[in-house]
This record gives structure tokens, C-alpha cells and sequence, in this order.
């Protein structure tokens, strides 16, 4: 069964980017619009690889990487963070909350893929 | 040449040279000192061509004598080194004067230079300031100024054995 | 949303616009709720996915141009500034432009937008702090070595080590050398593999857990080693530190070593090192060097205090050969012994004394960075400023005073001496112009020179400068170097445009002016074309030297010992063969000469047996023909007054330990004229 990926952006353009890079590459993707929305659809779905941003109103990337790792069953999932360089000072505390990795904006579609199937297998 | 303004009197040190005397203004004046060997600088110009130790600075010495036109006469017991302070160029220079004598610090009614006294063929009326009276006498008041800057002015004759100097812009 | 297959960039462009009316909006509700932190953090949000989309949909302009005003409304956010009535207005400004990039990319104004930042630079800097910013925890300063080799695939999957090594940057000061020994050749190359590795010397005050920290998230598919380096005693050699690094086996140390030539080079030969590793090893040296300059115990003292030792050192070296000159006469032993225990006492206070004030030009050169860099910038030009040297030491106050003439030589060389960058291109040159600035000892003084690949000097400008300045006359015929000179004289400029920089020129007298106030000489050279190189030397020290003594007639006269290379006694008969010569034979060497006893017109009689004291400045030398060598003598320098100082060939006057005045010889004009003469000479046949 193809792998599902959280993608958790308040850039509809990047959402639509990634979503179509990565059905693209046989991956199911589902979106959310902020912190708040991505925490709700994992806990309604399983998801095998979250993708976040870190600037998202109601509730920041950050934040919803720690709520995440405290919900049943995602202690162990991948979860990947979208960042600018301005980011650096923040990647710390993603790591402290549990980030699994890391890609710097901008990207290119090929390198989203890249690293999808290494975290994830095909 | 330029009338001493004010008009008040002036403090000098009473010199002489060859027989007539001069003054110069005591404000210049440092200190004065028996005579000291000195050490000649090849290639300079005449007027100031030699060097003294002055309590460990090395101080130029200067010979009016030269500026004058007057001969060249040997020092005797009274000959003495007037050490004056001066402004060349906007540094504070020590140059010392060879004097035949110095008689006395002394304060001068001043007078305009009108009637410069016939003294000899080479002075220059740039050098004097004016002309003051001590007693009878007439004591010209040299302008120390006026004489070390025309010095600059004039070229180092270098006596190059051989010939032909660069050419100097 | 819209259909699968509709353009990413209408779909950003969309998104942009409501960002923008979002940005709007809080920009002008915070105008009157300036306390609003929700409002900051909408319009901060608004601004930094506008940035990191753009960048992603090729909107280039946007996010370069948002990415400024970002970093400017960052400022607010972490509450460094106040959003002021004049910020606000300013990022109106800024979204008003942001819309034009998006909306019709080619009608936006660079200009303009540049100006909008500019303002809001000014808005971003005058505006008071409202909260005090929290100040990093400052642990004493580290010297880490850090080797980081990342994964083959490591750009692939998206990791940017520029970013990292920028990070590394940011905690301190850091010396970075690329390892480029496994890219492979081009043939073979994947460009989107990583070969290279890195290795970075860093001091920073920061623990060792925020340098691990910048490697969090490719910590598990590379190769890092951190190591704190501890340079102790100071000033690592370069064989040791390849050794502590496992870049070299001893042998191949040891073998090295018992050969003449730098290390380096020599384990580069025998292939014991590749270049790479020795760079990066060189680098680390270089690092830990100016760390131990900066990082030793240190006192300040007043600058009076040190002249003030240096005056009284000085007295105590005349003294001293004074006392030396009684215990020579003298029979009593203990006298002598004495005598000769205060004379190397007081050579080692001197030395000791010159050493406190001698300081690497590294300090002086290291202010021409950011001259260098604003000057460019002003100027419209692309500057590449190499330094060389920097560890050549000078005395202080000859630093000091280096200062404002080297500033002016470098605007000179900037402004004049490089063509714009498409002049340049259009000349076949790169578009960067380059300019070096290099100091090293040559003998007893220090060569310091500027030199630029510009166009060079203008002979025919100068030349028709110096006519109308009336400072050449039309028909008067000048040498090249002579030519060059009258860049000197007051009032003289060849700038047509007179630019508020370099001003009109009025700079190059008052150089010239300070330099030889420094007992220095000033030089041009410049090729058309090629460029332009101003040579400064300058003596060693200003104050104390070890002399020569020697007499001429009745005078005496030092020479630098350090510019004296022997002195050979001139037999009467080679005196007779050498009338009307212009040199003398020294072992087979002909070397010109000069009769002091002619050119100081000595009276008295000669002494039977002439010495030669063959001097040497640069690679020429000159034998000058004295009446007696009387022995060494240190000199303590005094200057002549202006009324000696323009005699060329004495530098300066001392007073002997008997109390009498001693000229001071300058060697360089002396081996000069010593030339004339005999081009002189040769040119009468």
C-alpha cells in the first residue's frame, strides 16, 4: 500500500507543489493549513512521514512537532521540517522537539523526492 | 620697513657683531652659552653650517656674520652662542647665533625705520624690524624671522666634485 | 483547490496577493495598536512565506527584495524596535512594491525599491529598543578544529553545506580551508555530488554544544570530528601540528626537516602531504598565531610613558659610551669590567625597550578591509584587496602615523588607478580589480608597497598637468622617474573628475611629506595599463641604531652598521690607479666609489692609509673612502632641523660620548649618487 505523507504548510502554493511532486513519485499525500489542522488529521489518520513548515499561524511548526511525538503511536515517524536560512536559530529547538530532519527552502521537487524515499523507502 | 606696532617698548638682548650692534627681541631669546666646538655640515649653506650639543639636542648654528657680509673674524673670550627659539615653517626650531659680544637685555623706545644707518653693501632692509635708541645710540633690531625663512628660500650650493646637479623641479 | 494541472506560479501569485492584503491590513491596524503582538507576528508570517515561496516559484525579485524587509520587520518581532508611526509607513511602502514585482515584474523600479530599503534601514536602526535582547552566556575564548566530511548524496538530499559552514561562521571567528582532493575530474564529476570536505579552524566563546548543534540534522551521514585545539607554548609549528593532525608519519617529518627550505614545500615534494592537507594545516597555523597575538596577557600603557622609557634609554646609551670610552683609556680592571657588564645591559634595555613598541603591520593592513570594501562600493568598482606581510613589525608610532598617507594611496588606487568594471572587461583584465598591500624587512628598514592592476600613470597627463601648474616648464626634458615626481607637489591633480573622495589631489605633497617625516621615502612605478605600485620604505626604528664611526678630515660620521657590509684598507698604489676611475677593484668585484675627503671638502692633511667602507642598500652598493674606521657606536638617532634636514646625504645627527656632534650618513642617497657619478663619469668618456 503506497505511504501517506502529512504535509502541514499555510502556503497553499507549496502544499499544491508538494502534493503534486510526491503523488507524482506514488506517494498519497494529505494537507493541512497550520499547526492546529495538521495535529487534527494525524490524529484521524495514520501517516507514515510528516512534512512541516515552521511559521504557520494558530499553531507554529515547533510546537506541533511536540505535540506530535506525544501522540499514541508517532513517537517513531519521520518528521521532516521545511526551513529558510533564517531558520537556523530555531533548528535546535525542533531537534529538542523531536524533528527528524531538515530541508532548507528553496528545494528543488527532485530533492523533496530524495528524501522522501530515503526516510521512507519507495 | 614695517613700524612696530603698538609703539611701546621693546625687550632685547643687546648683541655685536664686527663692531656695530644689534638686538634682538628677548622673547626669542632661550639662554646663552660660552662657545662650544662645533661640528661642521658639508654642503650647507654658510650662513648655517654647523652644529652644537646643547645639553644633548643637536642644535644648528648660525653665523650672521655670513648674512651680513662681514669678514670672518676668529672667536675671542667674549664670543658667545645666543640660543634662540623660532618658528620655521610651522615647527618649533632651536637655532643658536654666534655674537662678538653680548652686552645686556634692554628695553627700547622704538622709532621707525626711516633713516636705515649706512652700515654695509649686502644688508638687507627684509632682515631689520625697525630701529630702537639705547641712549645716544642707534640699535637696529634684527627681524629673526625674515632672515631664516629667506634662508630657506635659497637653494643649498652643493659643491659636487663633480659637477652637474640633477636637475631640481 | 484548482485542478491538478494548473501553474504553481498563477497559484503562488494568487496566494500573494492575499498575503499582501493580510500584510496590508496588519500593517495598518498595527499602526494603531502598535503594542499588537498578534498583529507583528501575522504581518512577519505574511512577509516570510511570500519570501520562501517565491523563492521556491522562481518570484526571485520578491524573495530577494521581501527577504530585506523581513530581516527589518525581525527587528520588531523580537522586539529590538519599536513599529513607529515611520516603520509602518516605510513597509507600506514595501508591500506597495512587492505588489508591483508580483503583479508586473518589468515595470518595478530597482531604484526604487532600493530606496524603499534604505528608508527602512534608517526606520529599523533610529527607532529605540523597546525590550532589552537577551546576551549569549560568554564562556572564556576555544580554538576548535573541526573536520567535516559529508555524505556523497548529502546536496542531493538537500542538505547546503554553505549554510553550515555560514552557521560556524557566526559563533566566532573561523579560519575555513575546502578540501578539494577527491572531486573528481570533469569527466567523471556528478555535479550534484559532494567531494569536498572542509576543515574549520574556529575560536569562539560559545561551549562546544552549539557547534555540534549546527550539525543536528546530518550528524548521521557524515564524517565529523571536533577537536579543541590547545596551543601550548603558543605559535604551533607547522610539523608539529600536521603530526597532531595524523596528516603526516615523523619520518617523513624528521626528513624533511633536515633540509633548508620551508617544511611545506619540502613534504609537498616528497609527497608526504597533499596540498590540500597542507593548506588546511597552514590555515590552523595562521589561525592560532593571531589568536596568541590576540589572546596574550597584556597591559596598556600610555603612549607618553613610552616615549618617555625610550628617551631615557637613549641618554643611557650615550652615557654609557661615554663611560666606555673612560674605561678604555683606563687600567683598572674592575673599571673595565664594569663598564662592559653596563654596555650589554644597556644593549639589552635597549632592545628589549625598541621591542615594546615594535607592532605587526597586521593591525594597520587589517582597517583596510573595510576601507577598501566601502570605497569600492562607493565607487562603483569591484575591489579584490590582498594583503602579504602582515606580520612584519614596525614601530608603533610609524604605524600610527602610516595611517592617513596609505589611506590616501589606496583611495588613489581605487578611484584613479582601476577602470570600472567594464572598462576593465573591454581591456581583457577580470572585472575585479586588484590591489595588494605588502610589507617585509629589507635590511635595516621596512618596504611597504600599494600596488594596483589598474591603467596606470598618465605620463602625457601629468605632463601637461605639470606645465599648466607651471610647475614643469614646456620645453624642459625629464626623466621618466623625475617625471613621476611631480605627482608630489603641492597642487597637482590629474583627476578630470574630481570625485569627493580623493579630493584634488592636495594628498600626494602631504604624503610624501609624512613619510619623509618618518625618515621614509616615497616611490611610484606604473606601467600603462598594467597598473601602478607605490613603494613607502621606512626605517626600522626611529631611534636607536648600531653605527659605524668612522672620520673624514676632522669630522666624524656613523653609518648603520646594518648596511655596512666590510671595509677594506685602499693601498696607496690601487689610491693612485684609481684617480680619474670611477670604481675600485674589491677582490675582483667592481664596486663605485666615493672620496668623502672630496665630497665633505675635507682640509686636513690625509691620512696615509685610506679605508673603504663598502656600503650597500638594496642589491647596490658603493665604497666610500674615509681617513679612519674608528669603531662600532650606538647611535642615538636625533633629527636634523629644517635647515639641515634637505642635505640628502645625512639622515640624521648623534651626539659621541665625548660630547661632540656626529652627522649620520643616509646610505641609500650616498649608493644613488654614487651611481650618477659614474653614469656621470662614463657618459664624459
Amino acid at each position: 500500500m503506497a505511504k501517506t505523507i502529512l504535509t502541514v504548510d499555510d502556503s497553499p502554493s507549496m502544499r499544491q507543489m508538494i502534493r503534486l511532486t510526491l503523488t507524482d513519485a506514488g506517494y498519497q499525500v494529505v494537507e493541512a493549513g497550520d499547526g492546529a489542522q495538521g495535529l487534527a488529521a494525524a490524529r484521524q489518520q495514520a501517516v507514515d512521514m510528516i512534512l512541516t513548515d515552521l511559521n504557520m499561524p494558530v499553531m507554529d511548526g515547533v510546537s506541533l512537532i511536540r505535540e506530535l511525538r506525544q501522540l499514541g503511536g508517532y513517537a517513531g515517524v519521520p518528521i521532516i521540517m521545511l526551513t529558510t536560512e533564517s531558520d537556523a536559530d530555531r533548528k535546535s529547538a525542533a531537534k529538542a522537539a523531536g524533528a527528524t530532519g531538515w530541508i532548507t527552502k528553496p528545494f528543488q521537487p527532485e530533492q523533496l523526492v530524495s528524501v522522501t524515499k530515503k526516510v521512507l523507502g519507495s | 620697513m614695517v613700524s612696530r606696532n603698538g609703539g611701546g617698548p621693546l625687550e632685547v638682548l643687546t648683541v655685536s657683531l664686527d663692531g656695530h650692534m644689534f638686538a634682538i627681541e628677548a622673547v626669542h631669546v632661550r639662554e646663552i652659552l660660552d662657545l662650544v666646538p662645533a661640528t661642521e655640515v658639508p654642503n650647507s649653506n654658510p650662513f648655517v653650517n654647523s652644529l652644537i650639543n646643547v645639553r644633548g639636542k643637536v642644535v644648528p648654528l648660525a653665523d650672521l656674520r655670513h648674512k651680513f657680509g662681514m669678514p670672518q673674524r676668529p672667536s675671542t673670550i667674549d664670543t658667545r652662542i645666543v640660543v634662540i627659539e623660532i618658528d620655521l615653517d610651522g615647527h618649533q626650531t632651536t637655532v643658536g647665533l654666534l655674537a662678538d659680544k653680548v652686552y645686556e637685555v634692554a628695553e627700547l623706545a622704538a622709532a621707525v625705520l626711516e633713516d636705515t644707518p649706512k652700515i654695509g653693501m649686502t644688508w638687507r632692509k627684509e632682515f631689520f624690524r625697525c630701529v630702537g635708541k639705547r641712549g645716544d645710540d642707534f640699535v637696529v633690531v634684527l627681524d629673526i624671522a625674515s632672515i631664516f625663512t629667506t634662508t630657506r628660500r635659497e637653494k643649498s650650493d652643493f659643491a659636487f666634485a663633480v659637477g652637474g646637479a640633477r636637475s631640481v623641479a | 483547490m484548482s485542478a491538478n494541472s494548473a501553474d504553481p506560479r498563477d497559484i503562488f501569485r494568487q496566494e500573494a496577493q492575499d498575503l499582501l492584503a493580510q500584510l496590508e491590513a496588519a500593517l495598518l491596524d498595527l499602526d494603531r495598536r502598535p503594542d499588537d503582538g498578534a498583529l507583528i507576528d501575522t504581518a512577519f508570517r505574511a512577509l516570510h512565506t511570500i519570501k520562501g515561496s517565491g523563492a521556491m516559484f522562481g518570484f526571485e525579485a520578491v524573495a530577494g527584495f521581501t527577504h530585506h524587509v523581513e530581516t527589518a520587520f525581525d527587528q520588531v518581532r523580537q522586539g529590538k524596535v519599536a513599529p513607529s508611526r515611520e516603520l509602518i509607513g516605510v513597509a507600506l511602502q514595501a508591500q506597495d512594491y512587492m505588489r508591483q514585482l508580483i503583479e508586473g515584474p518589468e515595470r518595478a523600479d530597482p531604484a526604487a525599491g532600493e530606496a524603499i530599503l534604505g528608508l527602512l534601514r534608517t526606520a529599523v536602526d533610529i527607532a529605540p529598543s523597546v525590550k532589552p535582547s537577551g546576551t549569549p552566556p560568554v564562556s572564556p575564548a576555544a580554538t576548535w578544529r573541526i573536520r567535516m566530511r559529508l555524505a556523497r548524496d548529502a546536496m542531493v538530499l538537500g542538505t547546503n553545506p554553505l549554510l553550515l559552514l555560514d552557521e560556524l561562521r557566526s559563533l566566532g571567528t573561523a579560519t575555513i580551508v575546502a578540501l578539494t582532493e577527491d572531486v573528481p575530474r570533469l569527466q567523471e564529476l556528478d555535479p550534484t555530488a559532494c567531494y569536498v570536505g572542509w576543515d574549520v579552524v574556529l575560536s569562539t566563546s560559545r561551549p562546544r554544544t552549539e557547534i555540534e548543534d549546527v550539525f543536528i540534522f546530518v550528524r548521521d551521514d557524515m564524517t565529523l570530528q571536533i577537536d579543541q585545539i590547545v596551543d601550548e607554548p603558543p605559535g604551533r609549528r607547522l610539523g608539529e601540528i600536521l603530526s597532531d593532525r595524523g596528516d603526516v608519519a615523523p619520518e617523513a617529518l624528521k626528513a624533511a626537516l633536515a633540509r633548508q627550505q620551508p617544511l611545506g614545500k619540502l613534504l609537498l615534494q616528497a609527497g608526504a602531504v597533499s596540498p590540500d592537507k597542507l593548506s588546511a594545516a597552514l590555515a590552523e597555523q595562521q589561525h592560532l598565531r593571531r589568536d596568541s597575538a590576540a589572546i596574550k596577557p597584556s597591559v596598556r600603557v600610555p603612549a607618553e610613558r613610552l616615549d618617555e622609557l625610550m628617551d631615557r634609554v637613549g641618554e643611557l646609551v650615550i652615557t654609557q659610551s661615554r663611560l666606555r670610552q673612560i674605561a678604555m683609556t683606563s687600567t683598572d680592571v674592575q673599571v673595565k669590567g664594569v663598564a662592559e657588564e653596563i654596555e650589554r645591559l644597556a644593549l639589552e634595555l635597549r632592545d628589549t625597550t625598541m621591542g615594546i613598541r615594535m607592532v605587526p603591520i597586521g593591525s594597520l593592513f587589517g582597517r583596510f578591509r573595510r576601507v577598501v570594501h566601502d570605497l569600492s562600493r562607493d565607487l562603483g568598482k569591484h575591489v579584490e584587496l590582498t594583503m602579504e606581510g602582515e606580520e612584519t613589525e614596525l614601530d608603533k608610532t610609524v604605524i600610527e602615523q602610516l595611517n592617513d598617507p596609505l589611506v590616501h594611496v589606496v583611495r588613489n588606487a581605487i578611484d584613479h588607478g582601476l577602470e570600472d568594471p567594464d572598462e576593465r572587461v573591454a581591456a581583457g583584465k577580470s572585472q575585479s580589480g586588484r590591489i595588494l598591500l605588502s610589507a617585509r624587512h629589507a635590511g635595516m628598514e621596512v618596504l611597504i608597497t600599494v600596488s594596483d592592476d589598474g591603467r596606470g600613470l598618465n605620463r602625457e597627463r601629468i605632463r601637461a598637468r605639470a606645465e599648466e601648474r607651471g610647475l614643469l616648464a614646456a620645453d624642459a626634458v625629464v626623466g621618466d622617474s623625475e617625471l613621476l615626481q611631480v605627482i608630489f607637489q603641492p597642487g597637482f591633480s590629474t583627476a578630470t573628475q574630481v570625485t569627493s573622495l580623493s579630493g584634488r589631489g592636495v594628498g600626494m605633497d602631504v604624503v610624501k611629506r609624512t613619510i619623509e617625516g618618518l625618515r621614509g621615502t616615497i616611490d611610484l612605478g606604473s606601467v600603462p595599463n598594467q597598473g601602478t605600485k607605490v613603494t613607502l620604505r621606512l626605517p626600522l626604528t626611529l631611534a636607536i641604531i648600531d653605527g659605524l664611526l668612522v672620520r673624514v678630515g676632522s669630522g666624524r660620521y656613523v653609518l648603520p652598521l646594518g648596511t655596512v657590509e666590510e671595509c677594506v684598507e685602499l693601498s696607496a698604489a690601487e689610491d693612485a690607479r684609481s684617480r680619474g676611475r670611477s670604481f675600485l677593484s674589491i677582490r675582483g668585484d667592481l664596486v663605485p666609489f666615493l672620496r668623502l675627503r672630496e665630497l665633505f671638502a675635507a682640509k686636513t692633511p690625509p691620512d696615509p692609509f685610506q679605508k673603504i667602507v663598502i656600503v650597500s642598500s638594496g642589491d647596490l652598493k658603493v665604497g666610500l673612502v674615509v681617513d679612519q674606521v674608528i669603531g662600532e657606536h650606538q647611535t642615538v638617532i636625533k633629527s636634523l632641523s629644517k635647515l639641515h634636514a634637505d642635505i640628502e646625504m645625512f639622515s640624521g645627527a648623534t651626539i659621541l660620548g665625548d660630547g661632540a656632534v656626529a652627522l649620520i650618513l643616509d646610505v641609500l642617497h650616498l649608493v644613488e649618487f654614487g651611481q650618477m657619478k659614474e653614469e656621470h663619469l662614463k657618459a664624459a668618456g
